[in-house]
């Protein structure tokens, strides 16, 4: 399988750190970060990696809404939510937002990842 | 006529037959006829006035004695016996009428005698006028009778005795006399107008026969034939003496015939005033008092509705109480001498008159008392048909919507703005249909101020009765409470909120990563153990990061430190981590546990507002208890300018405070600095 590609979109720098070292050692390549919605659509756009693991509660923007804007017009992107809150917190709101699906920060691991976007 | 009555007139029959027939049967009597008419004239002119004084029972010791006169008068028949005994007891008991003539002068018109002198008087005319002639027969015989029998009771023919005796005699009498006049005279002076009237015509015959009788007892002494015909004249003035007495008792029939008059006056009578004016016409007692009972109250109002003293005023008058229906209604305080009949009669008729007015002095109290109660409640009152037409209103002018001279009469239509109009008079029917208090607010604008009104509307059998009462403070207060409720509802969700997202944003985002380094490094463990402990001391930072942000969370919650050691301690604690100089000043003794939180948070907020805007150097917290009240002040020499208004800060720490029924002040002059005081009941 080929390594995909991953941003990390997310305001606390200690957990884009963490996820990175994580993911890393998992076999992903993290090929960038973004601290708020803003930014992670450019770095989107630029970047065009395989998947954007997308922290739900950012500054500036929703997570669902820039989950929705990163899977329009049959954008091959996918996007996995997270969040410190339990996925059952946010309801139809995950599947609504085109999504693939949703991990809680604790449980990241490339693992359930790879069952996310399976 | 009573039984006594009946005892006299069979007595003075008896007696009068015996007189004539001894008269008649005479050797010296000359003029039988007469003697025998001016005896009866006399005799039964007492007689006749004493049956009558007997019915009477105010009269009855009067009547027994003006019997006594007219019946020991007959005694002086005695005197025409051929018998020299008989004769002879004649001569000794003919003056014992007179004897019984002054007593009965004396105890007129009151029945009893009062003082010593008049009691010695008596008791000296009793003496006199039964001793007396017998000390006389015992020294001589009668000079003017010739063919008269033997005096038996002659001990000593002596002219110098009999003269001695008769000086004796006519000495006393004077004396007896004058008494008498000096009685009569000073009960004359203390007498009132309608005594006077009593007095007058028995004073006046009275008088004149006494005058007569010194007269005759003088010139007896000179000249016996003079002394007899004065004696005609004595008569005379004495039979008139019963006649005035009985005059006064037709006086009072007549006064009773006014009755009718009294009766035609107290129904055309205004008032109390009025009536009291026809009861003193009736009695001819200027000085009757007019008193009504009120049986609620327990007291006598006079005929204007005040409190009438009745001791006071009864003192020297007698009291008489008017009944109607078996209750008291009235009470007439009187000259005692008026006729009591007359009074009794007068009370009757005027019976219905005084309970009449009576009830209205009884409604007019209680509508005073109503008045009083209606005058001290302070809302508007208002009485008006269910067409809106204001029948009557007590209230303050400035409370009106129109002028009090145009609302009486006027329509609620063409006062109040029509939905107000409208509503009142849905209400006003729905009181009077139902019968139950109909209640509703309503705003209006008076002197350019909208004030709101509450209005409780009740049936007055067709009418309505409104009591508005001005609410405007009141609403404004529940207005108040209830935005000062909500704001801390916000306060207290918006504080949930801020701590949720604390700790989403700081301890948990922390332990996740945490839960991540860790897993990281275990997976290391074997390959990289370098790499592992470096990810493991990184996890050890984060993890007492992640514990110091709990502890200052805990704090925001409620500082540990305020519950275990109090405020004082609490505020060092502040003072301690504030960024700038602050000088704290507070009791060591606690105060109520939510006084200690409030305080607290409006310190830990002014220090934190300090902080953010006021760029201060040196704050001032002082915490005094005084007069039940803590006060708390938190001073700086920053910028100024803060206003309440603006922040929802200092709003939310108002709330808190007034929750306590505390009062929180803010002074912040711009370029001066800011000084917050607040001031919370302690209890």
């Amino acid at each position: 399988m080929d390594t995909l590609r991953v941003l990390i979109v997310d305001d606390h720098p200690s957990f884009r750190t963490t996820a990175r070292a994580l993911l890393q050692s998992e076999g992903y390549d993290v090929v960038g970060e973004a601290e708020n919605g803003v930014s992670a659509l450019r770095k989107a756009r630029e970047l065009e990696p395989d998947l954007v693991l997308l922290d739900v509660q950012l500054p500036d923007f929703d997570g669902f809404e820039v989950a929705a804007r990163l899977t329009q017009n049959g954008s091959r992107i996918a996007v996995v939510l997270c969040s410190s809150r339990d996925g059952s917190d946010f309801g139809p709101l995950v599947s609504q937002s085109g999504a693939r699906g949703f991990i809680a920060k604790a449980e990241l691991s490339g693992a359930a990842l790879k069952a996310v976007l399976e | 006529m009573n039984r006594t009555g009946w005892a006299v007139l069979g007595g003075a029959i008896v007696l009068t037959a015996i007189g004539v027939a001894l008269t008649f049967t005479s050797n010296h009597e000359n003029t039988p006829v007469f003697t025998v008419a001016s005896n009866l004239m006399v005799a039964w002119s007492f007689i006749g006035c004493g049956i009558v004084a007997l019915q009477r029972r105010s009269d009855a010791h009067f009547g027994l004695l003006m019997s006594a006169v007219g019946l020991s008068w007959f005694l002086s028949s005695l005197g025409e016996s051929n018998n020299a005994y008989v004769f002879s007891i004649g001569s000794v008991l003919w003056a014992v009428p007179l004897a019984f003539f002054i007593h009965a002068l004396l105890v007129f018109p009151r029945g009893y005698l009062e003082t010593r002198l008049v009691y010695g008087t008596v008791a000296a005319a009793y003496g006199l006028l039964a001793i007396g002639p017998l000390l006389f027969t015992f020294f001589g015989e009668n000079e003017g009778c010739t063919d008269c029998p033997e005096n038996k009771l002659l001990l000593v023919d002596s002219q110098s005795g009999a003269n001695i005796v008769g000086l004796t005699f006519i000495v006393v009498g004077v004396g007896i006399c004058a008494s008498t006049v000096w009685v009569l005279v000073r009960r004359w002076r203390a007498a009132s107008p309608p005594l006077r009237r009593v007095l007058a015509p028995v004073f006046v015959t009275s008088g004149i026969a006494i005058g007569v009788f010194l007269a005759a007892a003088f010139v007896g002494a000179v000249s016996a034939r003079v002394s007899n015909v004065l004696f005609w004249f004595l008569l005379v003035a004495v039979a008139s003496v019963p006649l005035a007495f009985l005059w006064g008792l037709v006086r009072t029939r007549l006064a009773r015939a006014s009755v009718t008059e009294l009766v035609l006056e107290l129904g055309q009578a205004r008032d109390g005033n009025s009536t009291r004016e026809a009861l003193r016409r009736a009695l001819g007692d200027p000085s009757l008092q007019l008193a009504y009972w009120l049986p609620d109250r327990r007291r006598w109002v006079g005929p204007t509705g005040w409190d009438f003293d009745m001791e006071a005023e009864s003192a020297g008058h007698r009291t008489t109480h008017v009944e109607h229906d078996g209750e008291i209604v009235a009470a007439l305080v009187h000259d005692p001498s008026v006729d009591p009949e007359l009074v009794s009669a007068v009370g009757a008729a005027a019976g219905l008159a005084l309970a009449r007015e009576q009830s209205i002095q009884t409604v007019r109290q209680s509508e005073g008392r109503y008045r009083a109660l209606l005058n001290a409640i302070p809302d508007l009152m208002f009485r008006m048909t269910r067409d809106g037409t204001y029948l009557d209103f007590k209230g303050e002018a400035a409370d009106l919507a129109s002028s009090p001279e145009e609302l009486i009469g006027s329509n609620a239509r063409d006062i109040l703005p029509a939905d107000v109009a409208d509503r009142l008079l849905e209400g006003i029917a729905q009181a009077i249909d139902t019968g139950e208090v109909t209640t509703g607010d309503y705003e209006l604008t008076l002197n350019e101020v909208t004030r709101t009104f509450e209005a409780r509307i009740v049936r007055d059998e067709d009418e309505a009765v409104l009591i508005v009462r001005d609410i405007t403070e009141q609403k404004r207060h529940e207005d108040e409470l209830r935005n000062s409720r909500v704001r801390l509802v916000r306060a207290g969700d918006e504080a949930r909120r801020k701590l949720e997202r604390n700790l989403h944003d700081g301890a948990q985002q922390r332990l996740v990563s945490l839960s991540l380094a860790l897993r990281l490094a275990h997976s290391r463990l074997k390959d990289d153990p370098a790499e592992a402990e470096r990810l493991l001391n990184s996890a050890s930072e984060e993890l007492a990061q992640a514990l110091e942000e709990l502890r200052e969370l805990a704090r925001g919650i409620h500082p540990a430190v305020l519950s275990e050691r109090g405020l004082s301690a609490a505020l060092e604690t502040l003072a301690g981590r504030a960024s700038l100089p602050v000088e704290v000043t507070a009791p060591d003794d606690r105060l109520p546990p939510a006084v200690e939180a409030a305080a607290y948070y409006v310190i830990s907020e002014a220090l934190a507002n300090i902080g953010k805007y006021a760029q201060a150097s040196a704050v001032e917290v002082n915490v005094a208890r005084l007069n039940g009240r803590a006060i708390v002040e938190v001073s700086d020499d920053g910028v100024g300018g803060a206003d309440p208004a603006k922040g929802s800060g200092l709003r939310g720490l108002a709330d808190r405070v007034e929750a306590l029924d505390g009062t929180l002040a803010v002074e912040s002059q711009p370029g001066v600095g800011t000084r917050i005081r607040a001031e919370i009941p302690c209890g």
